[in-house]
Protein backbone atom coordinates (compact mmCIF):
# COMPACT_ATOMS: atom_id res chain seq x y z
CA UNK A 1 0.00 0.00 0.00
CA UNK A 2 2.95 2.30 0.86
CA UNK A 3 4.53 1.95 -3.04
CA UNK A 4 0.90 2.95 -4.14
CA UNK A 5 0.81 5.73 -2.49
CA UNK A 6 3.85 7.03 -3.36
CA UNK A 7 3.09 6.81 -7.07
CA UNK A 8 -0.29 8.47 -6.51
CA UNK A 9 1.98 11.33 -4.85
CA UNK A 10 4.17 11.07 -8.40
CA UNK A 11 1.24 11.37 -10.71
CA UNK A 12 -0.37 14.03 -8.14
CA UNK A 13 3.40 15.90 -8.70
CA UNK A 14 2.97 15.79 -12.56
CA UNK A 15 -0.35 16.95 -12.44
CA UNK A 16 0.06 20.14 -10.16
CA UNK A 17 2.94 20.78 -12.53
CA UNK A 18 0.93 20.98 -15.30
CA UNK A 19 -1.84 23.37 -13.62
CA UNK A 20 0.92 25.51 -12.18
CA UNK A 21 2.87 25.77 -15.42
CA UNK A 22 -0.56 26.82 -17.18
CA UNK A 23 -1.69 29.23 -14.26
CA UNK A 24 1.67 31.07 -13.69
CA UNK A 25 1.16 32.35 -17.44
CA UNK A 26 -1.75 34.79 -16.68
CA UNK A 27 -3.14 35.10 -20.11
CA UNK A 28 -3.26 38.99 -19.51
CA UNK A 29 -2.56 39.55 -23.14
CA UNK A 30 -4.54 37.02 -24.85
CA UNK A 31 -4.93 37.59 -28.48
CA UNK A 32 -7.62 34.82 -28.14
CA UNK A 33 -10.84 35.67 -26.19
CA UNK A 34 -11.33 38.73 -25.00
CA UNK A 35 -9.31 38.61 -21.44
CA UNK A 36 -6.26 40.34 -22.91
CA UNK A 37 -8.42 43.50 -23.39
CA UNK A 38 -9.71 45.90 -21.73
CA UNK A 39 -13.35 46.38 -20.44
CA UNK A 40 -13.98 49.93 -21.79
CA UNK A 41 -14.94 50.38 -25.86
CA UNK A 42 -12.19 51.92 -27.67
CA UNK A 43 -11.85 53.33 -31.07
CA UNK A 44 -9.28 54.71 -33.48
CA UNK A 45 -9.15 55.78 -36.88
CA UNK A 46 -6.09 56.38 -39.07
CA UNK A 47 -4.77 55.46 -42.10
CA UNK A 48 -4.13 51.68 -43.76
CA UNK A 49 0.05 50.97 -43.15
CA UNK A 50 -1.04 47.03 -44.09
CA UNK A 51 -4.00 46.03 -45.58
CA UNK A 52 -6.34 43.02 -44.58
CA UNK A 53 -4.85 39.82 -44.41
CA UNK A 54 -7.08 37.15 -43.70
CA UNK A 55 -4.36 34.38 -42.95
CA UNK A 56 -3.68 32.73 -39.60
CA UNK A 57 -5.89 32.70 -36.32
CA UNK A 58 -7.07 36.33 -36.64
CA UNK A 59 -7.14 38.42 -39.91
CA UNK A 60 -5.25 41.24 -38.76
CA UNK A 61 -3.91 44.83 -40.72
CA UNK A 62 -1.82 47.51 -39.49
CA UNK A 63 -2.96 51.34 -39.26
CA UNK A 64 -1.05 54.47 -38.63
CA UNK A 65 -3.26 55.60 -35.91
CA UNK A 66 -4.21 59.81 -35.76
CA UNK A 67 -2.13 59.69 -32.38
CA UNK A 68 1.15 59.02 -34.76
CA UNK A 69 1.30 54.95 -33.38
CA UNK A 70 0.80 52.20 -35.56
CA UNK A 71 -2.03 50.16 -34.98
CA UNK A 72 -2.15 46.43 -34.47
CA UNK A 73 -5.73 45.76 -35.82
CA UNK A 74 -7.15 42.43 -34.65
CA UNK A 75 -10.08 41.39 -36.64
CA UNK A 76 -11.97 38.06 -36.38
CA UNK A 77 -10.57 34.55 -37.48
CA UNK A 78 -10.42 34.67 -41.21
CA UNK A 79 -13.65 32.93 -42.14
CA UNK A 80 -15.94 35.00 -39.89
CA UNK A 81 -13.92 38.13 -41.19
CA UNK A 82 -14.43 37.21 -44.81
CA UNK A 83 -18.52 36.94 -43.70
CA UNK A 84 -18.27 40.41 -43.13
CA UNK A 85 -17.35 41.41 -46.25
CA UNK A 86 -13.39 41.51 -45.92
CA UNK A 87 -11.44 40.15 -48.70
CA UNK A 88 -7.55 40.19 -48.78
CA UNK A 89 -6.38 44.00 -49.22
CA UNK A 90 -9.73 45.07 -50.44
CA UNK A 91 -8.94 48.39 -48.17
CA UNK A 92 -5.79 50.06 -50.15
CA UNK A 93 -2.62 51.56 -48.70
CA UNK A 94 -3.61 55.01 -47.24
CA UNK A 95 -7.61 54.55 -46.61
CA UNK A 96 -9.02 56.20 -43.73
CA UNK A 97 -10.34 53.47 -41.37
CA UNK A 98 -11.87 53.23 -37.89
CA UNK A 99 -11.69 50.68 -35.69
CA UNK A 100 -14.10 49.88 -32.95
CA UNK A 101 -13.43 47.87 -30.40
CA UNK A 102 -11.51 47.01 -27.06
CA UNK A 103 -7.67 48.04 -26.46
CA UNK A 104 -5.01 45.58 -25.07
CA UNK A 105 -4.44 45.63 -21.56
CA UNK A 106 -0.98 46.45 -21.84
CA UNK A 107 -1.31 50.15 -23.36
CA UNK A 108 2.42 50.23 -23.99
CA UNK A 109 0.71 47.34 -27.31
CA UNK A 110 -0.80 49.69 -29.27
CA UNK A 111 -3.33 46.53 -30.68
CA UNK A 112 -6.71 46.62 -30.66
CA UNK A 113 -9.67 43.80 -31.26
CA UNK A 114 -11.98 44.85 -33.40
CA UNK A 115 -16.22 44.13 -33.29
CA UNK A 116 -16.59 47.02 -35.80
CA UNK A 117 -14.21 48.48 -38.74
CA UNK A 118 -15.57 51.16 -40.86
CA UNK A 119 -14.27 52.29 -43.91
CA UNK A 120 -16.31 55.75 -45.84
CA UNK A 121 -19.48 54.00 -46.00
CA UNK A 122 -18.80 50.51 -45.29
CA UNK A 123 -19.13 49.14 -41.98
CA UNK A 124 -17.63 45.67 -41.33
CA UNK A 125 -19.08 43.80 -38.19
CA UNK A 126 -16.66 41.32 -37.75
CA UNK A 127 -18.36 40.62 -34.23
CA UNK A 128 -21.76 41.36 -34.80
CA UNK A 129 -23.25 39.66 -31.60
CA UNK A 130 -21.02 42.15 -29.73
CA UNK A 131 -21.50 45.79 -31.07
CA UNK B 1 23.19 33.17 -33.38
CA UNK B 2 19.98 33.49 -31.64
CA UNK B 3 19.79 37.20 -31.52
CA UNK B 4 16.91 39.26 -32.39
CA UNK B 5 17.95 40.59 -36.01
CA UNK B 6 19.02 36.91 -37.22
CA UNK B 7 15.63 35.47 -35.39
CA UNK B 8 13.48 38.04 -37.33
CA UNK B 9 15.62 37.48 -40.73
CA UNK B 10 14.51 33.29 -40.64
CA UNK B 11 11.12 34.24 -39.51
CA UNK B 12 10.95 36.35 -42.81
CA UNK B 13 12.46 33.36 -44.40
CA UNK B 14 10.14 31.16 -43.39
CA UNK B 15 6.96 33.65 -43.87
CA UNK B 16 7.98 33.95 -47.36
CA UNK B 17 8.64 30.38 -47.88
CA UNK B 18 5.95 28.31 -50.32
CA UNK B 19 4.51 26.43 -47.39
CA UNK B 20 3.98 30.22 -45.52
CA UNK B 21 2.02 31.23 -49.23
CA UNK B 22 -0.22 28.17 -49.16
CA UNK B 23 -1.22 28.68 -45.60
CA UNK B 24 -1.97 32.26 -46.50
CA UNK B 25 -3.51 32.16 -49.13
CA UNK B 26 -4.86 28.88 -50.33
CA UNK B 27 -8.12 29.54 -48.26
CA UNK B 28 -9.53 31.60 -45.57
CA UNK B 29 -10.22 27.89 -43.50
CA UNK B 30 -6.51 26.62 -43.95
CA UNK B 31 -5.24 27.64 -41.03
CA UNK B 32 -8.55 26.17 -39.00
CA UNK B 33 -8.22 22.63 -40.37
CA UNK B 34 -4.16 22.66 -40.15
CA UNK B 35 -4.58 24.13 -36.46
CA UNK B 36 -7.39 21.17 -35.90
CA UNK B 37 -4.83 18.47 -37.31
CA UNK B 38 -2.27 19.84 -35.07
CA UNK B 39 -4.34 19.49 -31.93
CA UNK B 40 -5.17 15.38 -33.40
CA UNK B 41 -1.17 15.01 -33.89
CA UNK B 42 -0.86 16.61 -30.04
CA UNK B 43 -4.42 14.62 -28.43
CA UNK B 44 -2.34 11.47 -29.93
CA UNK B 45 0.82 11.69 -28.71
CA UNK B 46 0.07 13.26 -25.63
CA UNK B 47 -2.27 10.33 -24.80
CA UNK B 48 -0.52 7.19 -25.91
CA UNK B 49 2.66 9.25 -23.91
CA UNK B 50 0.20 9.33 -21.05
CA UNK B 51 -0.82 5.77 -21.29
CA UNK B 52 2.86 4.14 -21.54
CA UNK B 53 4.14 6.99 -19.10
CA UNK B 54 2.19 5.90 -16.02
CA UNK B 55 2.31 2.73 -16.92
CA UNK B 56 6.28 3.08 -16.37
CA UNK B 57 5.50 5.13 -13.11
CA UNK B 58 3.84 1.87 -12.20
CA UNK B 59 -0.01 2.53 -12.64
CA UNK B 60 -1.70 -0.21 -14.22
CA UNK B 61 0.86 -2.93 -13.73
CA UNK B 62 -1.31 -5.83 -14.38
CA UNK B 63 -1.10 -4.73 -17.96
CA UNK B 64 2.41 -6.43 -19.27
CA UNK B 65 4.64 -3.20 -20.71
CA UNK B 66 5.61 -5.18 -24.24
CA UNK B 67 1.81 -5.58 -25.43
CA UNK B 68 1.36 -1.80 -24.10
CA UNK B 69 4.22 -0.70 -25.71
CA UNK B 70 3.72 -2.35 -28.85
CA UNK B 71 0.02 -0.66 -28.46
CA UNK B 72 1.00 3.10 -27.70
CA UNK B 73 4.48 4.02 -29.13
CA UNK B 74 3.43 3.62 -33.20
CA UNK B 75 0.38 6.03 -32.29
CA UNK B 76 2.58 8.37 -30.28
CA UNK B 77 5.22 8.39 -33.62
CA UNK B 78 2.17 9.03 -35.89
CA UNK B 79 0.61 11.53 -33.28
CA UNK B 80 4.36 13.75 -33.34
CA UNK B 81 4.82 13.35 -37.11
CA UNK B 82 1.19 15.09 -37.49
CA UNK B 83 2.05 17.49 -35.30
CA UNK B 84 5.54 18.40 -36.33
CA UNK B 85 4.39 18.85 -40.53
CA UNK B 86 0.98 20.89 -39.22
CA UNK B 87 2.89 22.97 -36.63
CA UNK B 88 5.39 23.91 -39.39
CA UNK B 89 2.25 25.15 -41.01
CA UNK B 90 1.21 27.07 -38.14
CA UNK B 91 4.25 28.96 -37.36
CA UNK B 92 5.25 30.02 -40.73
CA UNK B 93 2.15 31.70 -41.48
CA UNK B 94 2.86 34.54 -39.91
CA UNK B 95 6.40 33.35 -38.48
CA UNK B 96 7.56 37.37 -37.87
CA UNK B 97 4.46 37.67 -35.25
CA UNK B 98 6.02 34.54 -33.05
CA UNK B 99 9.88 35.94 -32.92
CA UNK B 100 10.29 36.80 -28.70
CA UNK B 101 7.30 34.68 -27.75
CA UNK B 102 8.41 33.15 -24.45
CA UNK B 103 6.44 30.41 -24.82
CA UNK B 104 7.85 29.17 -28.25
CA UNK B 105 11.19 29.49 -26.20
CA UNK B 106 10.12 26.82 -23.54
CA UNK B 107 7.98 24.44 -25.75
CA UNK B 108 11.22 23.94 -28.44
CA UNK B 109 13.30 22.93 -25.71
CA UNK B 110 11.20 20.31 -24.49
CA UNK B 111 10.09 18.89 -27.19
CA UNK B 112 13.91 18.20 -27.66
CA UNK B 113 14.13 16.77 -24.09
CA UNK B 114 11.34 14.70 -24.86
CA UNK B 115 13.17 13.39 -27.75
CA UNK B 116 16.34 12.77 -26.21
CA UNK B 117 14.42 11.02 -23.54
CA UNK B 118 12.64 8.97 -25.99
CA UNK B 119 16.26 7.60 -27.32
CA UNK B 120 17.82 7.31 -23.88
CA UNK B 121 14.56 4.91 -22.77
CA UNK B 122 14.96 3.25 -26.24
CA UNK B 123 18.51 2.55 -25.86
CA UNK B 124 18.70 1.16 -21.91
CA UNK B 125 18.85 -2.13 -20.41
CA UNK B 126 15.70 -2.18 -19.02
CA UNK B 127 13.26 -0.77 -21.67
CA UNK B 128 15.31 -3.85 -23.88
CA UNK B 129 13.84 -5.85 -21.02
CA UNK B 130 10.47 -5.12 -21.21
CA UNK B 131 9.71 -8.51 -22.98
CA UNK B 132 10.98 -10.49 -20.58
CA UNK B 133 7.79 -9.47 -18.39
CA UNK B 134 9.61 -9.80 -14.50
CA UNK B 135 11.14 -6.84 -14.30
CA UNK B 136 13.79 -6.08 -11.65
CA UNK B 137 13.45 -3.67 -8.91
CA UNK B 138 16.52 -1.53 -10.49
CA UNK B 139 14.88 -1.52 -14.25
CA UNK B 140 11.27 -0.56 -12.63
CA UNK B 141 12.88 2.44 -10.74
CA UNK B 142 14.97 3.72 -13.96
CA UNK B 143 12.12 3.16 -16.56
CA UNK B 144 9.53 5.32 -13.46
CA UNK B 145 12.42 7.88 -13.69
CA UNK B 146 12.38 8.11 -17.55
CA UNK B 147 8.55 7.65 -17.54
CA UNK B 148 8.57 10.74 -15.28
CA UNK B 149 10.82 12.96 -17.14
CA UNK B 150 8.91 12.14 -20.47
CA UNK B 151 5.36 12.98 -18.76
CA UNK B 152 6.98 16.21 -17.92
CA UNK B 153 8.63 17.36 -20.95
CA UNK B 154 5.58 16.68 -22.67
CA UNK B 155 3.24 18.34 -20.81
CA UNK B 156 5.68 21.81 -20.32
CA UNK B 157 5.48 21.20 -24.40
CA UNK B 158 1.74 20.70 -24.72
CA UNK B 159 1.03 23.74 -22.27
CA UNK B 160 3.38 25.98 -23.56
CA UNK B 161 2.35 25.15 -27.12
CA UNK B 162 -1.41 26.29 -26.21
CA UNK B 163 0.07 29.22 -24.55
CA UNK B 164 1.83 30.54 -27.26
CA UNK B 165 -1.61 31.95 -28.44
CA UNK B 166 -1.88 33.93 -24.98
CA UNK B 167 1.56 35.80 -25.35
Amino acid sequence: MRTLSRRRVVVLAAGVFGVVALLSARPVSAHHGWGGYLDAEFEISGTVEQPVSLAGPHATMVIKGTDGHSWNVVLAPPPRSQQAGLKDGMIPVGSKVTAHGHRHRDTDRYEIKTERLTWGDKVFNVYPDRS
Amino acid sequence: MLDHQSLVGAARWLQGSALGHFMRESSVWTYAIVNLAHILGVASLFGSVLVLDLRLLGIGRRVPLAPLADATVPVASAGFLLAAVTGAGLLVTKATEYVGNPYLAVKFPAILLGLINVLVIRRSDAWRARARGELSALERRRLAVMGGLSLACWLTAVASGRLIAYW
